[in-house]
């Protein structure tokens, strides 16, 4: 084991592997508030890259009903169970135990393998809130009831510290140093599933007609050309931002994803206390208790839902997430002036510009017509 | 019977001793295997003795009448704990070796306790297997690490998933994991063959585990230390396996020559042979095996 450093956790760390951090980050920020489970991303993916068969049954990119959605069913509470209860020193030190730290005699990772069933269910808990079926999500009086549901993005977290890599007895899975995208060489795979049991995201599949393990490859062949994810282009809530981040000792403010994550901080891990220092961050939802964000996100989920409620008096912050989804191509630095906020790319060339405020209009009342001879009073939406 | 294991105190300590025939781990043997009519009682700890053929091996047919010839020898098995990730109970505790050579080629018979025929691979679902590991220079055995930095070693691996591969003409996929299946369209429904193909990434990338077409039920790899297991560019071994009975009775043959892989294996020379033993139905693939310290393994002269 050797010890690496795990900013999110505030502290060094065992693994099996010495750090050698990319040259930057594939990263993606992700809005959890703007998010209907459209299922647009999960579409996108599925239809680029796992429609073959013998891979059924995977969603490299998957969107859940959180509390009570999984895919694989329980794969987040299991591993916290396994864990059991830790603890973070204030808001800056985890003192508890990761994934790696906690591994049994024999592994190199605390893990669980999901039975095929688990991975049969991919839109179990749809849209289910919290509380008692005899409460109702229609409630005429204020204040509202306490239940509370939300959605949560998923794909591969192309972590700093895989558990994948780590307990992949053949070193057949790498992190590519030119962007940290993590990728199961699918020459030297021999299927034995490890990586299935390690990662606790489960983001690692196993393909039933080759006999090897696949998983999301951060759409590398777009990134090549300076293009954002299909998850990402394909999200109509416009919530999804795909970058680079920045080592955390060189964090450059200018540009998007080290702004959200280490500037304004409104952007967190998921479950960063497993250790995995995982890329993708989450805006969190605004509406749900602060214990199970934070048991979700870590400490600072009080700060970013009140950053983000602030957002709209903070042109800055707000034009990066109005340029979310505004393009395909991947920005480098932004700016807004004059209400509105335009990207730009690695050159300084703009690539979109966006108003903070778009324009409205109202429809005079005059667009009122007849239909089948009858005088229509009110507002033709339809024609 | 205490939990038999082998640890990587246990392979450094014994790996580099002269091969032969003590049993692995402290743990003591204490089943005894039952003679089979017409058959010879296996032996524990004895060498293993390839009897000299005139004439062609049974190098596909673990039923030949050619096998009573040969002595059996009984090999314990203990919980691969060297390495992780660790097996962590031992299932299987002796496996059945015997061997046969005509001076071309050699061929041993590998059979263990199995009432689970498990030859699909799909999520945690696992195959049987069996092999059998030669250094590839002759001398003392090296440590029991699948070799070394250097120190390459030989390994011949049966598959049962092979196997299957093989008797049913490739059809080992989703259609045979989930005979119920019903699917929507696929790219081999719509897309020319050549196209399909490319959806099959790790078959395309040329990995030899993906494939489904195939000549031979055995693997032929060297390594040079766990996780180091490498294809061989020319694959020369065969072999056959069945399930009878609750029993594996599995041929894994290999060209005695070894052109381009270690020292030919020649009539009348002695060898260390280790093995390893997956049952699928216990969730063993990979490192999580039983395993067997070295053996010796006689090549009678001719006669």
């Amino acid at each position: 084991m050797a010890k690496v450093r795990n900013w999110q956790l505030g502290r060094d760390m065992e693994y099996p592997y010495v750090a050698d951090r990319p040259a930057k980050q594939f990263t993606m920020i992700m809005d959890t508030n703007k998010c209907i489970a459209c299922q647009s991303c999960t579409i996108a993916c599925k239809s680029t890259w796992t429609w073959g068969k013998g891979q059924e049954f995977m969603l490299w990119n998957n969107i859940e009903t959180k509390p009570y959605g999984f895919y694989p069913t329980g794969w987040d509470v299991n591993v916290l169970e396994l864990l059991g209860e830790q603890e973070w020193d204030g808001d800056d030190v985890y003192t508890g135990q990761t994934v790696f730290e906690a591994a049994p005699a024999g592994e190199r990772v605390l893990g669980w393998a999901p039975a095929e069933e688990d991975w049969s269910h991919p839109n179990i808990g749809e849209d289910e809130p919290t509380g008692s079926a005899d409460e109702t999500t229609y409630i005429p009086d204020k204040p509202h009831s306490l239940m509370w549901m939300y959605y949560l993005q998923r794909i591969c977290n192309h972590c700093t510290y895989p558990a994948c890599v780590a307990a992949c007895p053949r070193e057949a899975i790498y992190k590519r140093p030119e962007d940290g995208i993590v990728l199961v060489d699918q020459t030297r795979c021999r299927g034995y599933q490890e990586c299935l049991t390690a990662c606790p995201y489960k983001k690692t599949m196993f393909n039933l007609e080759t006999r090897v393990s696949e998983k999301c490859i951060g759409c590398y062949p777009k990134l090549e050309q300076g293009l954002q994810t299909q998850c990402t282009t394909a999200c109509i809530g416009r919530l999804r931002l795909t970058n680079y981040l920045s080592a955390p000792d060189e964090v450059d403010p200018r540009k998007p994803a080290d702004f959200l994550v280490h500037v304004r901080m409104i952007a967190l891990p998921l479950y960063p206390q497993l250790g995995l220092e995982p890329n993708v961050y989450y805006i969190p939802p605004v509406h749900v208790p602060t214990k199970y964000l934070t048991q979700m996100f870590g400490p600072g989920v009080e700060r970013a839902v009140e950053m983000y409620r602030n957002a709209k008096d903070d042109p800055e912050l707000l034009g990066l997430l109005m340029l979310f989804g505004s393009t395909e191509r991947i920005w480098h630095t932004w700016d807004v002036s004059d209400g509105v906020a335009r990207a730009y790319d690695e050159d300084g060339e703009e690539v979109v510009a966006v108003p903070l405020r778009e324009p409205t209009f109202t429809r005079p009342f005059e667009f009122a017509t007849e239909v089948a001879g009858e005088p229509v009073t009110g507002f033709r939406h339809n024609t | 019977m205490a939990q038999a294991k082998i640890t990587r105190k246990d392979a450094l300590l014994y790996g580099g001793a002269a091969a032969g025939g003590f049993v692995v781990g402290g743990a003591a043997v204490t089943a005894v295997a039952v003679a089979v009519e017409n058959e010879k009682a296996p032996v524990a700890g004895a060498p293993i003795v390839a009897r000299y053929v005139d004439g062609d091996l049974p190098e596909t047919d673990p039923g030949s009448d050619a096998w009573g010839d040969a002595q059996p020898t009984l090999v314990a098995l203990a919980a691969q704990q060297i390495a992780q990730p660790f097996l962590e109970e031992t299932l299987v505790t002796e496996l059945d070796v015997r061997a046969l050579h005509n001076g071309s080629s050699v061929a041993l018979l590998l059979e263990w306790d199995d009432d689970s025929v498990d030859d699909l691979d799909g999520i945690r679902r696992y195959h049987d297997a069996v092999a059998v590991q030669l250094p590839t220079a002759p001398g003392a055995a090296p440590v029991l690490t699948m070799g070394a930095p250097g120190i390459p070693v030989h390994i011949l691996q049966w598959r049962a998933t092979w196997q299957r591969d093989i008797d049913s003409g490739g059809k080992t996929g989703v259609d045979q994991i989930y005979p119920e299946v019903i699917h929507d369209v696929m790219p081999d429904d719509v897309l020319p063959p050549r196209t399909a193909q490319l959806y099959w990434v790790a078959r395309e990338a040329g990995n030899p585990l993906a494939q489904v077409r195939r000549t031979t039920p055995v693997e032929e790899v060297v390594a040079e230390g766990f996780g180091s297991v490498t294809h061989l560019p020319k694959q020369t071994a065969s072999g056959h396996g069945v399930n009878e009975d609750g029993r594996w009775r599995v041929v894994v043959a290999v060209p005695s020559a070894r052109t381009g892989v270690g020292a030919p294996l020649e009539p009348g020379s002695s060898w260390p042979a280790a093995f390893a033993v997956w049952l699928g139905s216990e969730e063993n693939r990979g490192g999580r095996k039983h395993i067997a310290n070295w053996q010796t393994l006689v090549l009678e002269a001719k006669a």
